[in-house]
């Protein structure tokens, strides 16, 4: 894939091109918001600093830096392999709906065995998720993109079909379960605000991503495959079933991310729980251009700007899509950068 | 008429009826990628149009302004798409993505910005049915075809059109040669760039008029995410249609009547758990990639950028 950056540039020269397509993506938005008639400075006032200017916050940020961080990476492993999943959602529906599952049926276990296999039903079920699109690739050659896609449409089915059935919660209007046992839940390292340990797992797959990309003979074979799938090919790796291992590797941490969100958030199964992490995750990982070392960071930057979309509706009356708007120039421009040098 | 036959003709009309969105999205697919611009967009240009095309109807209170608006947004997304990948020569994937996001926001900020939120949905009225003289008066078959929206119409002949102007006529020949060929097309003097341009533009277009159907015809207003991975599934249709016009409206027939059997089923009461039903069309054309996937014939130069200062492939 072309995106994936191919010299090694100085840390001046890589951030230089960000920091412009951000200021540039603002100051479109920006003209914008002020056509509408709302304060634009107060807005991004509001915008880059709620994140910073309490400790709710900045853990309001780091919440939702998980999701984010583990959808991007779904996204951007695969990539390594030249693979588009655009399947995250999916994967994080169903690895939500089988940690759930795993929580329902084992109420009684204590958090030492329980937490383990709440994460674990998450991730296996993501994994087989993620299988689906990786085996009719392999098997039929059928384009990935259109696959993972079509199966996150299905998992909406799915996500209702279970929210409704036997592990129902009667008293909730939403479509919603019952909890899942006690000991499911991820301890909290911070307890007010409450902040739970999913932020440890979500850095330690960051670590785990890198050193299998960047450092371990799997991942070279992985990274290979992308850079020239016929190379690899000549050199004995076996593409295709590369293909299809990046894309359950993906599910596996889409799944994890929904484990995550009922184990550590909703402690339930609730129908809606992907928010919009799938698209903000595609977003970060086309931004950090397919480097995972980059994608925690722009994941963070990402979380920022939501968490600060969030209080600007609240205080201000200006819609969150508004943010959604600057994210998606913000992209454009850190693509269009790269035209730029190249000319 | 006996019993049998009115459900019957409703449910054939329906299936026409719904055949609109997959028609027009996977025309407009398959007219881009006839000169390798391989656009992956349809979703959020389906959204956006549909929004843009609601809004102006709603203030406009005019259906043909709407429809004219909701074109002009799809072909500017095309103009973008064109732009990006054919001046610019960025990956079509990453930018029909972007793309795609950038529709997906506009779809659900510009109401919030215009309307607001209010308690009852504001509508526009719903394109209404057209009979034609004479033919419509034809038992059976009169009422199926005859007595439609104008864009069913319009869907059936766009369609029609696409398949003289692409096979019977000199310019078509030459639009194809870039998509199959771009450097012999290239070399006998036909402007690559052009073609891409023009088809993206009114490809665009043709996609823009897929999404405005869905408030115009079914639902009367906007609602966030209505396009329902349609969009997805007109790529899917236009590989099923190995990129050929005729077959791309036939195969809509398909598309169309697993969602009216999967409404109709719902409806009916069946026992079957409605969840099941939802995912029908979704499933139903993985299916058909599993079987038809392979023997596709698309153009050759799909999703590829061309470089005529390049050297050979």
């Amino acid at each position: 894939m072309t995106i994936m950056a191919k010299s090694k540039p100085t840390i001046l020269n890589t951030l230089i091109p960000y920091v412009a397509a951000i200021l540039i993506a603002l100051a479109a938005v920006g003209v914008f918001i002020a056509l509408m008639g709302f304060d634009v400075l107060k807005a991004y006032y509001t915008i880059l600093f709620t994140s910073f200017r309490t400790p709710n916050g900045f853990i309001q940020t780091l919440l939702k830096f998980i999701p984010l961080v583990l959808q991007a990476y779904a996204f951007t492993v695969p990539l390594a392999a030249g693979k588009f999943n655009i399947g995250g959602e999916g994967q994080l529906i169903v690895g939500a709906i089988g940690a759930a599952a795993v929580g329902i049926l084992l109420p009684d276990l204590p958090p030492l065995l329980l937490i383990p296999l709440v994460l674990l039903g998450g991730i296996v079920a993501g994994a087989l998720w993620g299988f689906i699109p990786g085996w009719l690739l392999y098997k039929f050659n059928i384009n990935e993109i259109l696959t993972t896609v079509l199966l996150n449409f299905v998992s909406f089915a799915l996500i209702n079909y279970v929210a409704t059935g036997p592990w129902r919660d009667p008293a909730a209007g939403h479509p919603t379960t019952i909890p899942i046992g006690r000991g499911g839940y991820l301890p909290l390292l911070v307890d007010n605000p409450p902040l739970h340990a999913g932020i440890i797992i979500a850095l330690l797959v960051a670590v785990a991503v890198y050193f299998y990309t960047t450092r371990s003979t799997a991942g070279y074979e992985l990274v290979a495959t992308g850079a020239n799938p016929r190379a690899a090919g000549v050199f004995g790796i076996n593409v295709k079933y590369m293909f299809v291992l990046s894309i359950v590797i993906a599910g596996g941490i889409g799944g994890l991310s929904g484990a995550i969100e009922v184990s550590g958030v909703q402690h339930r199964l609730i129908e809606g729980l992907q928010h919009n992490f799938l698209v903000l995750g595609l977003i970060i990982g086309l931004i950090a251009k397919g480097n995972n070392m980059a994608v925690p960071f722009v994941a963070f930057f990402i979380a920022v700007l939501e968490v600060g979309a969030s209080a600007m509706q609240r205080t201000l009356m200006i819609p969150v899509e508004m943010v959604f708007i600057v994210e998606a120039l913000v992209l454009l421009f850190v693509l269009l950068s790269d035209v730029v040098r190249r000319k | 008429m006996t019993g049998i036959e009115t459900p019957l003709i409703l449910y054939a009309k329906l299936i026409l009826l719904t055949m609109v969105p997959f028609v027009l999205a996977s025309q407009g697919t398959m007219l881009g990628g006839r000169t390798g611009v391989f656009n992956v967009a349809q979703e959020g240009i389906m959204l956006v149009s549909a929004s843009i095309g609601f809004l102006v109807s709603f203030y406009s209170k005019s259906l043909t302004i709407g429809v004219i608006s909701a074109m002009l947004v799809g072909g500017l997304f095309g103009l973008a798409l064109a732009y990006f990948t054919t001046h610019l020569k960025m990956d079509q994937f990453v930018i029909g993505l972007a793309l795609f996001f950038i529709g997906v926001g506009l779809s659900t900020l510009l109401p919030k910005l215009m309307i607001g939120v209010t308690l009852t949905p504001p509508l526009i009225p719903t394109l209404k049915d057209i009979p034609i003289p004479l033919l419509s008066k034809i038992p059976f078959i009169g009422e199926i075809f005859f007595n439609q929206n104008i864009l069913v119409y319009g869907a059936v002949l766009v369609s029609v059109f696409l398949w003289w102007f692409l096979y019977k006529t000199s310019f078509g020949l030459s639009l194809r040669s870039t998509g199959e060929y771009p450097q012999a097309a290239d070399s006998l003097g036909i402007s690559v760039t052009t073609m891409r341009y023009l088809t993206a533009i009114v490809g665009g277009a043709l996609i823009g008029i897929a999404g405005v159907y869905l408030p115009m015809v079914y639902t009367g207003t906007f609602t966030d995410g209505m396009v329902k991975g349609r969009g997805w599934l007109a790529i899917a249709l236009t590989f099923f249609g190995g990129w050929k016009p005729i077959n791309i409206l036939i195969g809509s027939l398909f598309f169309a009547g697993i969602e009216v059997l999967s409404y109709k089923v719902q409806v009916s009461g069946s026992g079957i758990p409605y969840q099941f039903l939802l995912m029908l069309p979704y499933l139903a054309t993985i299916l058909v990639m599993v079987f038809t996937f392979k023997r596709s014939t698309i153009p050759g130069f799909l999703g590829q950028n061309y470089d005529r200062e390049k050297r050979s492939l």
